[in-house]
């Protein structure tokens, strides 16, 4: 379940090789170590979501290197790389991202099907995470009907159907309520306690405070500009 | 020249491989001088990233050239009904100088692109490029010999004259000549029997021993790619000889004539097939350095010794066929 992640000298341009070039991420060294909670926090444009895509495997860095428990991940053929990021890595996006049209069961089941579990055993997986999550009586429902909280309770069950060691949420209280943002952070202590290694990027104080938060990462211009160990509940 | 749709498209073959393969040149040089997979340097990553455009541009272009091979033999083949003199294909690649080298150049180019595709393919499978080296060195040898290739095979169709008498594949293959298409027809029958089905043997025996004990690759790879060109002259030298029912008749490309059953299709196939899988195999394992590389070979190479293994047994089971109906008495007589 444990999985230590590690960037080294990481920069990301976009627009590469033209006068418009952007530094998103400009010279990041970090070391994520297993299990536990960390919080990338700035101010928007400060590098928060690209980092995370490089993290997660979404995006290759332009320059630099990031390591799964010391294995280079960032220079990974694509096949390879899929197969990673499918198996260890967890995504909650921002807008959330669920298919409409599709029911809440049908997206939490998605991102298991290239990975060809027995569809009842997978079934029955994705309702438990439903379940587990308080929505397991809107599973049969159209996501478009999905109020925020569920939406985002959908997303996080989505996230975690390929039991991923890590989980990556973008901006997760963005478009909360302080009691839905409070809720979502009771589901983070659950999946701390698990092992599971938790990176969040927020700009919202009640994320970066919250107890449970073990290390806020505090970005600017794409780069550390302050590092901090916080108090944390013990995990489990 | 003699316009003609293969020879057009035969061009087209050789153009459109040339306008890739230069830049794949350029890119395989900066691949040989700063691959470093330990550093995160942009250069590097930059590597990483067009490595897989590159690779399935040269998929293509060599796709093409083991496309273009008998697309070349058929069309010299075909052209010989047009040419005064001509036969068979012999008959054409005779009517100038550069008819014989196209065709042997053309062979290289097949086996080296065959090769090519085989390592690539057996890289793609490990997470670490552990060919990536050898596959773009191969690039620097095979970019010559494409330009090569393409160029004598534009002269050739050039300078064809079909009004200039050729000479047939009797005169090329008549053991009174100083070529070494004469010279392989003029070697004697039982010792090349003995060099093919000894060749054959060992190579079989090499792929039995890799199958049981995984070692050996190399040397199986290295006996199934010297097979060829000991096949081809026992073609030349007998087999040819029991096909035709006739001791002076040695020409290799009148197998593919209706009048003989294409029997030359049924040899040449698994012939060259299993050719191009031994130097395959025989180059990756000769890289095969890196532990990654060594697992993916252990699954992968497996089915392809098979294969390689099945079309030499078939090239000797036929051969053996071939001499065994034939009523040409070449031994014992």
């Amino acid at each position: 379940m444990n999985a230590r992640v590690e960037l080294r000298g990481v920069r990301k341009a976009f627009h590469e090789d033209r006068p418009n070039v952007f530094w998103a991420v400009d010279g990041i060294d970090l070391v994520l170590p297993a299990g536990g909670v960390t919080v990338l926090a700035g101010p928007s444009g400060s590098g928060k979501t690209t980092l995370l895509t490089l993290i997660g495997c979404l995006a290759r860095p332009t320059e630099g290197r990031v390591r799964l428990d010391g294995r280079d991940i960032s220079g990974l053929p694509e096949p390879f790389l899929a197969a990673l990021r499918r198996q260890t890595f967890g995504f909650v996006f921002q807008r959330f991202n669920l298919i409409r049209g599709l029911t809440v069961l049908d997206n939490v089941m998605l991102p298991a099907y290239p990975l060809g579990p027995p569809h009842r055993a997978l079934t029955r997986r994705a309702n438990a995470a439903l379940e587990r999550l308080g929505i397991g009586h809107r599973a049969g429902a159209l996501v478009e009907s999905l109020s925020g909280g569920e939406a985002q309770r959908t997303a996080i069950a989505r996230a975690l159907i390929n039991d991923p060691a890590v989980l990556i949420a973008d901006e997760p209280t963005a478009n909360l309520d302080t009691a839905l943002s409070l809720a979502f952070l009771d589901i983070v202590s659950d999946l701390r306690a698990e092992g599971r290694t938790l990176l969040l990027s927020s700009h919202d104080p009640l994320v970066r405070e919250a107890s449970v938060v073990d290390r806020a990462v505090e970005l600017r211009d794409g780069r550390v500009v302050a590092d901090h160990e916080t108090r944390a509940e013990p995990a489990g | 020249m003699m316009v003609q749709t293969p020879i057009l498209a035969l061009f087209m073959a050789d153009l459109l491989s040339l306008l890739l393969l230069i830049p794949a040149g350029l890119f395989a040089l900066q691949v040989l001088r700063h691959w470093d997979p330990s550093s995160g340097h942009a250069r590097q990553l930059r590597l990483e990233k067009r490595t897989h455009l590159v690779a399935a541009v040269l998929g293509l272009v060599f796709v093409v050239q083991l496309l273009a091979l008998p697309l070349f033999v058929h069309t010299v083949d075909r052209m010989a009904l047009q040419i005064v003199g001509a036969m068979c294909a012999v008959g054409t690649l005779n009517a100038n100088p550069w008819g014989l080298p196209t065709l042997l150049l053309r062979i290289g180019l097949f086996f080296l692109a065959a090769a090519w595709l085989l390592m690539h393919r057996i890289d793609k499978r490990a997470p670490d490029y552990p060919l990536i080296r050898a596959k773009y060195g191969l690039i620097l040898v095979i970019l010559p010999l494409a330009t090569l290739t393409a160029g004598i095979q534009l002269a050739f169709f050039l300078q064809i004259d079909p009004d200039v008498i050729t000479s047939c594949c009797g005169s090329l293959f008549s053991q009174g000549s100083e070529s070494v298409a004469a010279h392989m027809a003029g070697l004697p029958a039982l010792p090349t029997m003995i060099a093919l089905y000894g060749t054959l043997g060992l190579a079989l025996a090499a792929a039995a021993v890799y199958l049981r004990w995984r070692r050996g690759l190399l040397l199986f790879g290295i006996l199934a790619t010297l097979s060829f060109p000991v096949a081809i002259a026992a073609i030349v030298a007998f087999l040819s000889l029991y096909v035709y029912e006739h001791p002076l008749h040695h020409c290799p490309f009148c197998l593919l004539q209706p009048e003989y059953g294409r029997i030359g299709y049924a040899l040449y196939l698994p012939l060259f097939g299993a050719a191009a899988l031994g130097l395959g195999l025989a180059l990756t394992q000769a890289f095969a350095q890196r532990e990654s590389l060594r697992g993916v070979l252990a699954t992968t190479a497996p089915p392809l010794v098979i294969t390689a293994a099945a079309g030499l047994a078939l090239f000797a089971a036929l051969a053996a066929w071939i001499s065994w109906q034939s009523n040409l008495i070449l031994l014992g007589y």
